[in-house]
């Protein structure tokens, strides 16, 4: 842990540390890679423009009205699936095919469905988490050990105890682990919208920077984006190890 | 009265198109306080019939009776069961897992503690209460398992195949010393293996079966003396035993 901690700093010190170098001693054109101490100073700017927090507020609406929706229908749906049989050899086809397109093809339908606004926005990221939340949850039903299943009823166990004592606890790596991918691919779906037709939105500016070949703030935003998006997926991935952590060395046996 | 009565008991599966008949009309008594061992082949319907016993599975003919009381569901309060694998539960600790059949049932938590704890001690895990599954050993586990199914304080245990898993030598300690606990609680045991070493040295009574579909082919009283030790083992009158069961078992026609 501590160890990866020390990779995690090396790493950045090297990557920032020479990209701060390469700009400082004009080893390529400054309008191309300004120096990185620039670009966290106009990311600094950013968040004090309420403006820009402003359309920072949009995204991270979108995302979790998106996500807020997706997750429990498609962990529900999973679940259903899991233990339906019928249902699962009838739609895991379909699931599976549907996961297998890029989604982001169907963008301009979605646009034409629903224009453009919160809306299509929120539906693009749900269909981007919802389908590979739905597979994990599916297969975390589908991992639970029987024999622990009779062990309950053996003792006495209802219904209800054997969902909430069994099921429950024996599905929840797996569910956080889809939840977690779920989560950064909501993102991408809403990003995603935003930079190929938005009025507001992070990514629509990222976007609009990138066409107006403004370098800095272009860098700023995808800076700005990416430690979010790794501090989002690193908090989840926790919460999946601590967790998981009875899994890793031990079967049921 | 008998603590468990099966009569005329009959299991058949379906498997695709074909019937496949585990166990054939068996029927034999277990008093209370004994422990009797069933001991057979690999895949001569053992673990059917203790599943039935537990109520887990019904029976396709014949009727089994715990305590008098006709068995269809799994009945908590009388049986406790012990299985082939440990299936504790991987997010609990040692001593939750103990507790788990007193959870369940909604005993406050002060209660079950200080009985699960006492329980821990019994199997000699005193110490480890607090440790999770996978930080102990397979014969630490199995003795988690032991204390689990005693929790409820049943009239009657179940032990399927319980050390099976297990190294020889850990296999016979933990018999040893689930004699000691057997003769400190007094339950019922039915016991199932197809260890005949096992069977003889743990048991009063050893109901010798033939493979499948499965019977039971002979009663066989063990009358010796306890605490046995284990050199009883390697005496004469053990291995005549042993042979007697060996030759049951092999010299029945299929």
């Amino acid at each position: 842990m501590r160890a990866a901690l020390l990779g995690y700093v090396i790493f950045a010190v090297i990557i920032l540390g020479g990209w701060e170098l390469i700009a400082r001693l004009d080893l390529v054109d400054p309008d191309l890679l300004p120096p990185f101490s620039q670009v966290c100073a106009i990311l600094w700017q950013f968040m004090h423009d309420p403006r820009f927090t402003a359309d920072l507020g949009v995204t991270a609406g979108e995302v979790g009205v998106a996500f807020l929706i997706a997750a429990p229908l498609a962990v529900s749906s999973g679940f259903l699936l899991g233990e339906r049989l019928l249902l699962a050899q009838t739609f895991n086809p379909v699931v599976h095919f549907i996961l297998a397109v890029p989604q982001s093809i169907f963008l301009p339908v979605f646009i034409l469905a629903f224009g453009i606004g919160f809306l299509e926005k929120v539906l693009f990221g749900i269909t981007h988490a919802y389908f590979v939340i739905l597979v994990n949850s599916f297969a975390a039903v589908r991992s639970i050990p029987h024999p622990l299943i009779a062990v309950a009823r053996v003792f006495g166990a209802t219904p209800a105890q054997i969902y909430t004592r069994i099921y429950l606890p024996a599905m929840l790596p797996l569910v956080l682990t889809g939840l977690r991918i779920g989560m950064v691919l909501c993102i991408i779906g809403v990003l995603l919208a935003e930079m190929y037709a938005s009025r507001s939105g992070i990514g629509r500016r990222i976007f609009g920077w990138g066409e107006s070949a403004q370098i800095p703030e272009l860098l700023a935003g995808i800076m700005l984006v990416s430690i979010l998006t790794i501090a989002v997926n690193e908090t989840m991935r926790l919460a999946e190890l601590h967790v998981g952590r009875f899994y890793r060395r031990t079967s049921i046996a | 009265m008998p603590i468990i009565e099966v009569t005329s008991l009959a299991k058949d599966f379906r498997t695709g198109g074909a019937v496949v008949h585990a166990l054939a009309d068996v029927s034999f008594l277990v008093e209370e306080g004994r422990f009797v061992t069933l001991v057979g082949p690999s895949g001569c319907g053992k673990s059917t019939l203790l599943q039935i016993l537990a109520g887990l599975i019904s029976a396709t003919r014949g009727e089994v009776r715990i305590a008098g009381e006709p068995i269809r569901a799994p009945m908590p309060d009388k049986i406790g069961m012990v299985f082939q694998d440990p299936t504790l539960l991987p997010w609990k600790t040692a001593l939750a897992n103990v507790e788990f059949p007193l959870d369940l049932r909604g005993i406050d938590r002060a209660t079950r503690r200080k009985r699960c704890s006492e329980l821990l001690k019994l199997v000699g895990l005193g110490e480890f209460a607090d440790n999770y599954p996978h930080e102990l050993s397979g014969g630490m586990r199995q003795r988690v398992a032991i204390a689990r199914g005693l929790a409820p304080d049943p009239r009657l245990m179940l032990m399927d195949e319980p050390f099976a898993a297990l190294d020889e030598q850990t296999r016979t300690r933990m018999g040893h010393d689930l004699l000691e606990i057997w003769e400190k609680t007094r339950k019922t045991v039915f016991f199932i293996t197809h260890s005949l070493t096992e069977a003889i040295y743990l048991s009063e009574t050893v109901l010798v079966m033939s493979a499948r579909p499965g019977r039971i082919l002979d009663t066989i009283p063990i009358e010796f003396p306890r605490p046995r030790e284990l050199d009883l083992i390697g005496t004469e009158r053990f291995g005549r035993i042993r042979n007697r069961i060996w030759h049951l078992i092999a010299d029945t026609p299929k």
